[in-house]
């Protein structure tokens, strides 16, 4: 390929040094840049407060940048032709008022050049059944669906995808995914947020780890989970078992306690199995799991925060 | 170039109207009600403002309904438009936010002209108000027209941040002006100091613009001037804090 062509191929998103004060000089964002090729999925991955949906807000032209610069599809959000070649599924968007599912669905239809056939926006947000029911009446998760059928009513190009499956039962995640991989076979360009760090590692072909609006881990997930020796030990503990018993483990990181069944996060997770042995605590049921996309993020989260 | 945008928006804000409850009690029902009552109790035949009592308050009231649909159901969604987040959403669409705007004012003067239509049939069929055609017109039209600065109004309270507030400001704001405009009881009842505060009303500027047209008579320039003025400041006040709440 001459470098010719290659230059000429912009990314889809550009961010550069972008950064975001609000009033009282708290940094939501802060000097944050990348890209973002065409026809990838990148997720987007922080911990509360990291400056996930700021980011997403600046990109989509909703806030703007205290500083640096964001540009989409080459352009300003704010251009009406930029917008007409993405859909969006915003956090906080409760549903629409006084009109029923197709037709919230066809409202936005109406907004874009080339809308996606009804038929088929109602077949891939799952809701054939609903399609005549009012909005405001719909679950939680359902109204996520909408919110779905209604980011892809244009047929676009970029496709913003802010928690999703908040609200989503188990079957209306698994259907919601399925969606979103077919979305991308076709070459739609994804980015996305999610609290669920599995459903990023299984998707996403990127991920870009912020933590207190910086950039602080780049990779596919395979490289990103290749930054921690982390493994994590979970069991049962036995009434016997107390929190303090497990401070004198030797080099584990803070226990998570999920009712009875604890968790354990360590680099030499061998050392600490033979430790729990020798000490003769009351566990049962020991799983080791390791080397999973949230033993990176933790590890990388809190070596950040520690800096 | 956004036609089709703009009737979309449309057909569907007029479904909602149309699904509210509330929109049916304030602005067809209220209206209509008070008509028989108030043409029961004083009589149709009195003469007020050089016409007959039936039809001076058939101009009062099909001001009072447009009135309602202009400020509370404007406002009221507006509110709650942007407390779902759905502006948020618009926003992000290739949808202007002028083609938004103006929907919702074309969609509301489409259910005022079906308001006033609706209560000048009450009047002419049921109770028997005869006018020449062009009476009718020009009154039919007036109203119409003159709830456009109401419409500003509407807008103006549904910019208010708290949700809740915003329903409440607007029917006090929508029966204080109905009633110390004139709406419900006519100017000939009152004293003289309220006199001088309906004088300086909108809702009662509206309202003799009506009258004078239901008695034969042309709409007096001040009215008009001062129903002008109030559309201009609502417009701009609401113009410069919707800028406002934007840049954020």
């Amino acid at each position: 390929m001459s470098p010719n062509i290659m230059s000429r191929k912009e990314p889809v998103i550009a961010l550069k040094e972008l950064t975001k004060e609000f009033a009282g000089g708290k940094r939501a964002v802060d000097h944050l840049s990348f890209t973002v090729e065409a026809g990838t999925i990148t997720a987007l991955l922080g911990p509360n407060g990291a400056g996930k949906s700021t980011t997403i807000s600046m990109i989509l032209g909703l806030q703007q940048p205290t500083k640096g610069e964001v540009k989409l599809l080459g352009g300003s959000p704010q251009d009406l032709a930029v917008r007409s070649r993405i859909g969006a599924m915003l956090q906080d968007t409760e549903t629409v008022h006084g009109l029923k599912v197709e037709e919230a669905i066809d409202l936005f239809r109406n907004f874009y050049s080339r809308p996606m056939p009804l038929e088929l926006l109602l077949q891939m947000a799952g809701l054939e059944q609903e399609r005549h029911k009012m909005a405001s009446s719909l679950s939680g998760g359902q109204k996520r669906r909408l919110a779905f059928a209604m980011a892809l009513a244009g047929d676009p190009e970029v496709l913003f995808l802010d928690e999703p499956t908040v609200g989503m039962d188990v079957m209306s995640r698994q259907v919601f995914w399925e969606s979103v991989r077919a979305l991308a076979r076709l070459g739609k360009t994804i980015i996305l947020t999610t609290h669920y760090l599995e459903e990023a590692d299984q998707l996403a072909d990127r991920i870009i780890v912020i933590n207190n609006g910086r950039l602080i881990a780049d990779g596919t997930p395979a490289e990103i989970k290749a930054t921690t020796r982390h493994k994590s030990v979970i069991f049962t503990a036995g009434p016997g078992l107390t929190p303090g018993d497990l401070e004198q483990l030797p080099g584990t990181a803070e226990a998570v306690w999920n009712g009875r069944r604890v968790k354990l996060t360590s680099p030499d997770t061998d050392t600490l199995i033979f430790a729990i042995a020798r000490m003769n605590l009351d566990v049962r049921d020991i799983e080791i799991t390791g080397g999973g996309l949230e033993e990176a993020f933790q590890t990388l989260v809190q070596t950040e925060g520690a800096r | 170039m956004y036609t089709t945008a703009l009737l979309a928006q449309c057909r569907a804000e007029i479904k909602r109207t149309l699904r509210n409850r509330r929109f049916f009690i304030f602005s067809l029902m209220m209206p209509a009600l008070f008509y028989f009552i108030f043409t029961g109790v004083v009589g149709d035949s009195m003469q007020i403002g050089g016409t007959d009592w039936k039809s001076y308050y058939l101009m009062s009231m099909t001001v009072y309904g447009v009135l309602g649909s202009s400020i509370t159901s404007l406002s009221s969604r507006l509110a709650a438009e942007r407390a779902s987040g759905y502006i948020r959403l618009l926003r992000v669409s290739p949808l202007p936010s002028t083609v938004y705007v103006l929907s919702k004012l074309v969609s509301t003067l489409m259910v005022n002209a079906g308001i006033i239509v609706f209560m000048f049939l009450l009047g002419g069929l049921v109770k028997g108000v005869s006018m020449g055609w062009e009476s009718w017109l020009a009154c039919g039209l007036w109203i119409w027209a003159g709830s456009l600065p109401f419409m500003a109004l509407g807008t103006l309270i549904g910019l208010i941040k708290n949700t809740d507030l915003v329903q409440v400001i607007a029917q006090l704001v929508y029966m204080g002006i109905s009633v110390l405009g004139g709406l419900w009881f006519p100017k000939q009842a009152m004293n003289s100091t309220l006199q001088r505060i309906m004088e300086a009303l909108p809702s009662y500027r509206f309202g003799s613009g009506a009258w004078s047209l239901a008695a034969g008579h042309a709409v007096s320039l001040q009215s008009l001037l001062i129903l002008c003025g109030y559309a201009v400041v609502f417009m701009v006040l609401s113009s410069y804090l919707n800028k406002r709440q934007e840049a954020i």
